[in-house]
């Protein structure tokens, strides 16, 4: 206890007479190591959730009833509607109706029959469209045209990566029609049942299930695809209060709708390949991040390495007059501590002060999502904890070596 | 004042000290064998060319080196036999320095300097400064507690470090050619301060130096040629 006063004591007064600008770019290099350990994998990690987010908030929402593993699709699905709309919990909810089916263009102007259709496979939905804006917000992904009305018929919103004038950085990888534009009429062809829709508007969005979708007015759909029992194939919700989907999704198994429907959170149901890439990420962010604390470490250790060096004769003279070597330790583990912790703590307050609402409000733009800086506290802080302890060690380290030495050596300056 | 007995027991008692140091094939031999008795009490000066071995004598009567050889009890320790942890408790406890270039610790002010042995005793905070304070006007530098060594002169700087040295009250006080690097003036007022800790306090005080004149207010002169002990002088007070 004793020693560790006294090193608190040099090593306080050691850090207070330095050079003031010496020790404002230590720290700042500590700064930048601890925001490359955060930001790195933050951002990285934040390209995957900022899709996430996108997912959630223009497809899945926060809650997903799907059919029961038995079943082809949501059994008694308007028993289900009608109950949801007694729960004051959610805020909106759509009714999702899907198939496959194709759709053909320019087949009005086609001369020769023996040349190539303009079709392309796609996926139709069947969505009232006022409930699907409300959850999803449909109608901010139209890129050209107009949302659908909901008392119009024989309309349809085309996904912009069934456009070729939209998809041509896919190549052929997907299907896609020549030339069409809203007001042009195209073709949906369900099995042996076609119908013509006049393109309403085309939707783009990072979502793919977005832009690799078509939608059409529910009753439509229900027509064109023989779907007479009514049953849909999704039932996606929004809650009231964000974070609440685990009590929500509760109250609805509570109340029996887990006996028609698979009810699931958002992170339940999402996609498992998004938690995979999350996690390559963050693996990838704390590779990265690890070089940057290699390269921090190396520069404590020069640091106080000098120091100690070029304090070598006081250190000896401190152990001739009986300051046990703990003491001196203590003091040089001790600005290493300072450093690693003013430097940490302000990269913290750059990172939850500024950069995590920066990015919130102005996203990285990244071709398939909008990449936001994500640093979970709990996180940070074992990166912080492992910073510290190898800034510590680098520290240490050098302290310890030149401690060591012969008492009268050090005084007398011998090597 | 204190009364000099002349039948004080020895402090130090070391007989056939030897020191070498070996580089490659070479091997020094700088101490060739130094009997020295010096009493509770006594003031002794240590004298010599450079390269006599005086300050490599004092370093192992002081326990900053290990002699090669010989026998060495102070304080009724062997010290020989200590590690080095005891060892670095042994000169807290027991011994006090004042080296050549002072020594101290430039980022500590004055009081803090003085405080630091105190504090390694184990001395509270408060008790440390008090008796910081005390053993810095005892000096001569009432009111200098807060000055950084960088603000004071070199004789206040060894003043300082002398307080730094006497603070504990050791029993023995260790002073490396303390006036080497000062003015004559400065210089003459450390000795007198010196020497006045060993008339009035009875401090036993071993000093190396170079210059007679400041060696006279010493009991014993010990010669140094070559090293080995050519002459023990026994000034008359």
């Amino acid at each position: 206890m004793r020693a560790f006063r006294i090193g608190l004591l040099l090593g306080w007064r050691q850090i207070q007479r330095a050079n003031i600008w010496t020790t404002s770019l230590i720290i700042f290099v500590m700064m930048l190591t601890f925001l490359n350990l955060i930001a790195v994998s933050g951002i990285l990690v934040g390209l995957i959730a900022g899709a996430e987010k996108a997912v959630r908030a223009e497809s899945l929402g926060d809650i997903i009833l799907s059919e029961l593993p038995d079943e082809d699709r949501l059994v008694e699905t308007e028993g289900i509607v009608r109950e949801l709309s007694s729960f004051p919990e959610i805020e909106s909810y759509s009714v999702r109706y899907r198939s496959a089916g194709t759709l053909e263009a320019n087949y009005k102007e086609r001369r020769n029959l023996q040349a190539e259709r303009d079709i392309a496979s796609v996926t139709v939905t069947g969505v009232d469209p006022i409930q699907e804006d409300a959850m999803s917000g449909l109608s901010s992904n139209i890129i050209a045209g107009e949302y659908l009305n909901p008392d119009e018929e024989g309309y349809i919103l085309v996904g912009a990566y069934y456009v070729e004038e939209y998809a041509q950085q896919f190549g052929d990888i997907f299907d896609s029609l020549s030339g069409v534009k809203p007001g042009d009429t195209v073709r949906l062809t369900a099995g042996e049942v076609s119908k013509e829709f006049i393109i309403k508007g085309i939707i783009q969005s990072k979502v793919d299930e977005v832009s690799l979708n078509t939608y059409i007015p529910e009753r439509e759909f229900r027509r064109l695809f023989g779907r007479i029992d009514r049953n849909a194939d999704q039932i996606v919700i929004r809650v009231k209060e964000p974070g609440t989907e685990g009590i929500v999704k509760d109250t609805l198994i509570d109340s029996g709708l887990g006996e028609f429907a698979k009810i699931q959170t958002f992170d339940e149901g999402k996609p498992k390949f998004i938690t995979d890439i999350k996690n390559t990420f963050n693996t990838l962010g704390s590779f990265i991040g690890s070089i940057g604390i290699v390269v921090a470490s190396i520069t404590i250790f020069i640091i106080i390495f000098i120091n100690a060096l070029s304090r070598q004769r006081q250190i000896g003279i401190l152990k001739g007059i009986g300051i046990e070597r703990r003491a001196i330790e203590v003091a040089y583990i001790l600005q290493a501590a300072f450093y690693a912790i003013i430097g940490s703590a302000l990269g913290a307050l750059l990172t939850y002060g500024f950069l995590i609402g920066y990015f919130e409000r102005n996203p990285i733009q990244f071709p398939f999502s909008d990449g936001i800086l994500v640093a979970p506290v709990d996180e940070t802080i074992i990166r912080f904890a492992i910073l510290f302890t190898i800034t510590m060690i680098a520290g240490f380290l050098p302290a310890w070596s030149i401690v060591r030495k012969n008492t009268l050596n050090s005084i007398l300056g011998r090597k | 004042m204190k009364k000099k007995s002349t039948t004080a027991p020895n402090i130090i008692t070391a007989t056939g000290i030897t020191r070498t140091f070996t580089t490659g094939k070479v091997i020094t031999e700088v101490l060739k064998g130094i009997d020295v008795s010096i009493q509770t009490g006594e003031f002794v000066a240590i004298m010599g060319k450079s390269g006599a071995g005086k300050s490599t004598l004092m370093y192992q009567l002081s326990l900053l080196d290990e002699p090669s050889g010989g026998t060495l009890m102070v304080d009724n320790t062997n010290v020989l036999i200590l590690n080095e942890v005891e060892r670095t408790k042994f000169r807290l406890n027991t011994l006090g320095y004042v080296f050549q270039d002072y020594a101290l610790v430039p980022d500590l002010t004055a009081e803090e300097n003085v405080m630091l042995p105190l504090l390694m005793r184990g001395l509270e905070w408060n008790t440390a400064r008090t008796t910081a304070r005390g053993a810095i006007d005892g000096v001569g530098l009432i009111g200098k507690y807060l000055n950084l060594p960088s603000e004071l002169s070199g004789g206040e700087q060894q003043r300082v470090s002398i307080a730094r040295a006497i603070a504990g009250k050791p029993k023995i006080l260790f002073a490396d050619e303390p006036t080497a690097n000062l003015d004559s003036v400065s210089g003459t007022q450390v000795i007198q301060l010196i020497t006045d800790l060993n008339r009035i306090d009875g401090q036993t005080v071993v000093m190396v130096t170079h210059e007679r004149e400041y060696a006279l207010g010493a009991d014993r002169i010990i010669h140094m040629e070559d090293g080995i002990v050519v002459n023990v002088e026994q000034l008359k007070k």
